[in-house]
This record gives structure tokens, sequence and C-alpha cells, in this order.
């Protein structure tokens, strides 16, 4: 008996499907057909396996998140694309800082629009993180289960602060060496740590090299790390408290009379349980019909793209407009006159010209630590996931009160304050 | 895969086995965590220069005779003023104390741009956030004939060097 031989493959056709080959080796899913194939594309795609199967409506309504952690994300992911493009020229040396910058606009290709994304964007996360506090503020969403997510958020609020205070000296232009000059005056007051705060962070007593390597440092690598560590947890965390909050009213009301409930909680010593019953978190929907949930693909996958493409956009197009400013050089002698921060800082500069260390220091402070005991001091359950609750009437006032002050304290500092910081009218 | 839920259980609670594997579990996490956290420490104390290589804080600025009777002259490079009244000399800083802006020399005495803060001639807070006067620094005449002022002696204000 002779064996019977395979068909040998004749090199040709493996060449023509070699494209198809390679393809499928990489994506093992056709494009998805029915919901089972819907399923296996979220779940077996590295990128996309960080979203559920299927996502609540709720969440996915633009008038519930305007999209703005989202956007928030995207924006970073700009930051970091653009950035690292412009590490390629920058130099972090007193000397030389200054000169590239020059550079990037004159001679180098592309160079004006990279530095004016970066520029762009980094404003806009500002502005964007802060609103999508506000969000998840007005909605009530940083009440249980969410306490502790709500506090990653503002960490990254703050890392998001801090990563522009330490990527605006880079430029080594006026606004950069005095806005560092004063900023780091501030952490020197305070309390017991302040001196040695303002002596690490400079490097010495004056803001100079030592000063421009370690702000670079902490731009480019430290702060990054941290923020790309925190948005994991972030995210992870978005996922384990069963997704983004909603009112109790947009899931319809079942009788659990037909459906025993399974606690997989409860875990009793003697039996064995597969890693699935370990997964904390909503059970199966399994006769919970109707439910309101829909497939990620397409339907969240589709928005997140639509709002990456819009957020991209915006920022190309703000990018081509208008030029990021560059000041004169640093002259150590003479700070411009009046000197100013970059708008979102110019509430802390307004309050410090009343008191360096109420303004720079305590005010601040005070601010965070109620911001990070919102969802521990403000306990009632109800009034989530709805925006201007009446049920968190308080908690709003308070907050839109602080919101008010500050954006108040913004606009004095940006249009009312002239020459040596004195009250003018803009008109 | 599947996971065990049972408790591993050690010996009965009084027994040796159980508390020397206690004892051992705490020996492991001070050592653990003391050496995160002794690692972290020193994670600082690199950071931290030992040696900075900033300007001189004691310097020379010249004969008595470059700053004749009744001027002031604000040396921008080394943050201080001059002031000479007759046969007194004196240096107060250009450092405002508020946030560390330079002053400008203004006609009522000296101005920050910064956040406001007004001085009168003398270095005394007359308005905005500034929470010291501006200090006044030891100024001594060298063997050679030149001024020398030391930046890090403060003196009184108001005590000239009387030439
Ligand atoms: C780097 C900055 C941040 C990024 C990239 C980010 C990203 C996101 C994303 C993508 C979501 C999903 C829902 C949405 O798009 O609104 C989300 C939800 C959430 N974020 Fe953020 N976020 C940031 C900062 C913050 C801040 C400053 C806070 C508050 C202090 C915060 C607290 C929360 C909470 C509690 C949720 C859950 C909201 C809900 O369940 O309705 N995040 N974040
Ligand atoms: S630094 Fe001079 S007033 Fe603030």
């Amino acid at each position: 008996m002779s064996p019977v031989t395979p068909p040998k493959p004749s090199p040709f056709a493996a060449l023509l499907e070699l494209p198809g080959n390679v393809w499928k080796s990489i994506f093992r899913n056709p494009l998805p057909s029915n919901d089972l194939e819907r399923s296996a594309t979220s779940f077996t795609n590295f990128f996309l396996h960080i979203h559920p199967v299927k996502v609540h409506k709720n969440s996915l309504r633009p008038a519930y998140t305007f999209g703005l952690g989202l956007i928030s994300f995207f924006l970073f992911v700009i930051l970091i694309v653009t950035g690292i493009l412009l590490m390629f020229y920058y130099v972090p040396s007193t000397t030389q800082a200054y000169d590239q910058m020059l550079d990037l606009r004159g001679t180098v290709a592309f160079g004006t629009l990279l530095r004016n994304m970066h520029r762009w964007s980094a404003h806009a996360m500002v502005a964007v993180v802060f609103l999508h506090l506000c969000r998840v503020f007005l909605t009530g969403s940083y009440k249980k289960p969410r306490e502790f997510n709500w506090v990653v958020g503002v960490i990254l609020f703050l890392l998001t602060l801090f990563m522009s205070f330490t990527g605006y000296l880079l430029p080594w232009d006026q606004l950069a060496f005095w806005a560092i000059t004063v900023g780091t005056a501030i952490a020197g007051y305070a309390p017991i740590v302040g001196k040695d705060m303002q002596f690490l962070l400079m490097g010495g007593t004056s803001v100079g090299q030592e000063a421009l390597l370690r702000f670079y440092v902490l731009h480019v690598a430290v702060l990054p790390s941290v923020l790309v560590l925190a948005i994991a947890i972030h995210f992870w965390r978005i996922r384990k408290d069963g997704g983004l909050s909603r009112s109790e009213d947009a899931d319809p009301v079942i009788s659990l009379e037909a459906i025993p409930t399974v606690k997989a909680s409860v875990l009793e010593p003697k039996k064995t349980y597969g890693l699935q019953g370990l997964v904390r978190g909503p059970l199966t929907k399994v006769g919970q019909i109707p439910d309101n949930t829909v497939f990620s693909w397409p339907n969240l996958f589709l928005a997140e793209l639509f709002t990456f493409v819009v957020t991209l956009s915006a920022i190309l197009i703000v990018s081509l407009l208008f030029n990021a400013p560059l000041e004169e050089p640093v002259n150590a002698l003479h700070p411009p006159n009046p000197a100013k921060a970059p708008w979102y800082f110019l509430g802390l500069q307004e309050m410090v010209s009343y008191s360096a260390f109420w303004g720079g220091i305590g005010v601040p402070t005070i601010f965070v630590l109620l911001l990070l005991g919102t969802p521990y001091l403000d306990r009632g359950p109800k009034g989530v996931g709805k925006w201007f609750s009446r049920d968190r009437l308080l908690a709003n006032t308070i907050f839109i009160t602080f919101v008010v002050a500050n954006i108040i304290f913004v606009i004095i500092g940006t249009f009312f304050r002239g020459a040596n910081w004195s009250f003018v009218t803009p008109w | 895969m599947a996971v065990n839920l049972k408790r591993s259980s050690g010996e009965d609670s009084d027994g040796g086995k159980t508390s020397r594997r206690r004892m051992l579990g705490w020996l492991t996490g001070v050592g653990l965590f003391g050496s995160a956290g002794l690692s972290a420490v020193s994670n600082f104390v690199f950071i931290k220069p030992r040696a900075t290589y900033g300007q001189p804080q004691r310097f020379s600025v010249g004969k008595p005779e470059d700053f004749p009777e009744g001027t002031r002259s604000v040396l921008g490079a080394r943050g201080i003023c001059i002031v000479r009244e007759g046969t007194k000399l004196a240096a107060i800083s250009t450092t405002c104390t508020h946030l560390g802006c330079t002053v400008a020399s203004a006609e009522t005495g000296f101005a920050c741009p910064c956040h406001g803060s007004r001085f009168d001639p003398d270095g005394n807070v007359t308005g905005g956030p500034a929470p010291r006067p501006l200090p006044w620094f030891q100024v001594t005449l060298a063997p050679n004939g030149e001024i020398e002022v030391d930046k890090d002696i403060e003196i009184t204000p108001g005590s000239y060097l009387t030439l």
C-alpha cells in the first residue's frame, strides 16, 4: 500500500494566497455579519478588547457624555505623537532651545504645523479634561461604585496641569522663564517641604540650565509615563464599575420571579469555579429581554472613530490658521510687563496677587482636597446619571459656584490686568 | 483552568507552624516594603544636587567713583541696586520678595511687573502682595579699593557703608 501523498502545493499558488494569508493571520475573523461574530470581533482584537462586547444605549447618547473623556484621550494621543516628533529637533539647552524654536518655524518641514498642533492640543486638553470633570460631577457619576475612579480622574486632571506647566518652560522664551520663576517660587511657599521642593524642581537656586533639563525630563518622560498608567487604570475601572453611569430608569424593570438570582460573589468553599465565575460585575443578561444594550461593533466603534476624526480635524484647522506664540528670548533682567501666565493659570495668578500663600498654596490645596473628598462626603445614592438632577441641587450649586468663581478670576486676570498688574478696563 | 477556593489550612491556630509562618511573612513584608521605601528616598537624594554652579554670591561691583553721589544704579545681572547718598553706600536687592520677579526702579521706589508689588526707595513694601521688604546686602570696601557685595549676608535696612 503506498501512502497517499497530499497534492503538493505549488509555490505559485502560495504566492497568490500570500496577502490573504497574512491578513487572515493577523485578523482571525472576517468582518462580522452576525451577532456572534460581532462579539468575537470586539473580543479578539487587541485594540478593541478593552471595550465591552455590548454597551448600554445611554452611554452612546452624545448629550450624556459629550464624548469629553474620549476627546481628552485623543488629544493626549495627538500630543504624544507630535511631541515625539518635536523631540527629534528640540535640545534642552539654554543656549540652543530658543534657536531650535526658530528653526522649527523657519526651516523644518512641517515644523510650524507640528509645533502649533502640540501647543493647541495642550491648551485644548486642559480645557476638555476640565469640562469632562464638570460633566462627571454634574451627572453625579462619581457616586458609588465610581468613587475611586473619580479620584483617579482628579489625579489625571492635576497631571494634565503639570504637563502643561513643565511644557511651557521648554521654548525658553520670556513667558517660559518668568512663569517658571513664579511657579517654582509658589512651590516655595508650601509649608515644611516648600523650599526643598523648589530647590529640587530648579536643581539650583534660580531658573537656569539645570531647571530646563529637569523640566524637560519631567515633561517628556516622567509625567507622560505616569499619565499613561493613570489613564490605563481609569479605563480599566470604567469597565469594572459596570460601564458608564446611568439613571435607574434607563433599564426596563423586570420581575425577578422567573429568574433565580445567582450571586457570583458567594463562593462556597467546597466547590471549584471556572475563571468566568470569578469575574465580578453584571451577570449575564439572559432572560432580561429587552435590555437596552447594543453591540459595540459597530455602534461604539463608529462613534469613537467619528469623535477622533472631528478632534483631529479641529486641531489641524486651528493649527493651520493660528501660529503658536513665541515671545522674545529669555531676558533674566526684565520680566515682560505685565508678565502673564497662560489663560488657565491666570485665575491662580490673580489669586496669587492677593497673597502668595493663600492664592498659590492654600486655596488650591483646599480645592483639590474638596475634589478628592467629594465622593466620600456626598454619599446620597440619588441623582446618578442625570444632568442637574434635582436630588443633587446642593452639591451642584456648590460646585458651580466654585467653577464660576474660578472663571471670574481667569477673566479678571486675562482682560482687566495691565502693566504692573494694575487694574485696567479692556475698553 | 479552574480555581480552587478551599482555604489552605495551616496547622491548628495555636500551633507553632502558623505563628512561625506569620512571623516570616511579616519579616518578608518589612524587608520588601522597607527596601522599596529606601530606594524611593534615595531617588530624591540622587536628584538633589550637591553643588550648584550659579553666580557667585559675593562679588565686586567697581570703585566708589563709579557711583556718583545721589545716584541709584540698578545692576540687573547681579540683581541689586547700588544706592549712593553723600558718602554713604548700600546695596538693595531687586528680586521681588513675593515670587521672585525682577523689580524695576520707579519714581516712587521700585515696582514689580508680575503681581503689582510696590516698594519705596528703601525697599519697604508700599502696596501689593509682597510679604517682606527688599533685603539689603552687606557692602564692604576691599583693600584694593573696590566695593564688594555679599548677597549671602542680609543687613538691617537703613545701615549704610560710610566711605
Ligand atoms: C487625562 C484625562 C482623562 C481622560 C483621558 C479620561 C477619559 C475618560 C473616558 C474615555 C471616559 C468614558 C466616558 C466619557 O467619555 O465621558 C471617562 C469616564 C470617567 N471619568 Fe475620565 N478622563 C480623564 C480625566 C478625568 C477627570 C479629571 C475626572 C474627574 C475628576 C474623571 C472621572 C471620570 C469618571 C468618574 C468616569 C465615569 C463616568 C461615568 O461612569 O459616567 N476623568 N474618562
Ligand atoms: S513677583 Fe513681584 S509681585 Fe509677584
